[in-house]
């Protein structure tokens, strides 16, 4: 796609998307709930009802590979903050080997990262909650980590992991190693993740036909579909749910 | 139709812009204010440059580019009078050297390069 001269825009990419935490909420106004797609990221959440008196429930979530339903009430509100694929170890450092698909509630969300604790009223402004849990956004970025998940998200997960190495200048056996020790998650489940969400989107948005959508995303064939669907998203690629995640949840 | 753009995805926009310029002397016509796309000065059909992740926001999944493994199964070609010249000049400003000029049975002078991003770049004379 050729850009004009003189067309303006500050151009977000993923992969610029990918570099920051973002900071995200959510207020139900009505009852409802939703089907949330994994991402491979780590959430730091807050979840309170703006109509309750309650102190905010603290959330913690390692790296996700399996979606999860959430239901919710009138009132009910989500501060959270996504970490950066590669900064999963500045939360949880060397449990990250162990977090992928933990949720930590309450107690257990505190003892990980006890400022939370400071955050006890539900009249609380993503301003309030990015001042407390802000430091997490300390840097740990890694050059071969970096490297391998822009390469992974441009070629859309379908990089075998020793070309993978190859690419970013390592061993496949030190990539694998660094990679999980960063994420959390071993480099070709993160490039799974990637090539289950370009498919989804063809499918969605472009409204590929399920063959089609396959074969462009990488996958042999009918069946190898169908398995990744069911892993990452709990349906098959000819029943996708209509309510697929909180509207904020994944911009 | 007409063939408009080739556009080759790089790591580096404005990186692989000055390298052109300086390995085979063509012109930039700009370079886009988010460093993700810039065209050459290359007659009625542009070469392009665009940044890696500009596919990703397309949608598309490309193969990246990379000098330390196989080209792309595609190629660039310059014409030129001079393919002498304009090969020591491309290896002299950092190209790789793939395979030197030579002469063709139908009277045309080869040669081939790849360039910063392991693109190959062939440099040939007219075809008479």
């Amino acid at each position: 796609m050729p850009i004009p001269v003189g067309y303006h825009e500050t151009i977000v990419t993923s992969e610029a998307s990918r570099s920051v935490e973002a900071y995200w909420s959510f207020t139900a106004e009505k009852a409802g709930g939703g089907l949330v797609l994994p991402d491979g990221r780590c959430d730091i959440i807050l979840q309170y009802n703006i109509h309750s008196s309650d102190v905010p429930v603290p959330i913690i979530t390692g790296p996700a590979t399996q979606a999860y339903t959430v239901e919710y009430e009138v009132g009910d509100r989500w501060l959270g903050m996504r970490l950066r694929p590669d900064n999963g170890c500045a939360l949880w450092t060397s449990g990250i080997a162990h977090a992928v698909n933990t949720v930590l509630i309450g107690p257990e969300a505190l003892a990980l990262l006890p400022k939370l604790a400071k955050l006890n009223n539900n009249n609380l402004t993503i301003g309030d909650f990015s001042k407390t849990v802000g430091v997490m956004t300390k840097l740990n970025t890694n050059r071969w980590v970096s490297r391998a998940l822009s390469a992974l998200h441009t070629s859309g997960g379908r990089m075998q992991i020793e070309k993978l190495a190859e690419f970013v200048g390592c061993t496949p056996r030190h990539l694998n190693r660094i990679f999980r020790s960063h994420t959390g998650l071993s480099a070709k489940t993160y490039a799974q993740l990637v090539q289950f969400h370009r498919t989804l989107r063809l499918i969605q948005r472009e409204h590929l036909p399920i063959t089609g959508a396959a074969f462009e995303g990488g996958y042999a064939d009918h069946a190898h579909i169908t398995r990744a669907f069911r892993r990452f998203g709990g349906f098959t690629p000819s029943d996708i749910p209509d309510e697929l995640s909180l509207p904020t949840l994944f911009p | 139709m007409k063939l408009g753009y080739t556009i080759v995805y790089v790591a580096d926009v404005p990186n692989t812009v000055a390298f052109y310029e300086t390995a085979f002397g063509i012109k930039r016509r700009f370079i886009h204010e988010s460093d993700l796309y810039a065209e050459m000065e290359t007659g009625g059909t542009a070469l392009a440059f665009a940044g890696n992740e500009a596919a990703e926001m397309n949608g598309l999944a490309i193969m990246p580019n990379d000098p330390a493994s196989t080209a792309a199964g595609w190629e660039i070609c310059f014409v030129t009078d001079d393919v002498e010249a304009a090969f020591e000049r491309a290896i002299s400003k950092g190209c790789t050297l793939v395979s030197n000029p030579s002469e063709k049975p139908w009277g045309q002078t080869v040669s081939y390069v790849r360039d910063l991003n392991g693109c190959i770049v062939e440099i040939a004379s007219p075809i008479a």
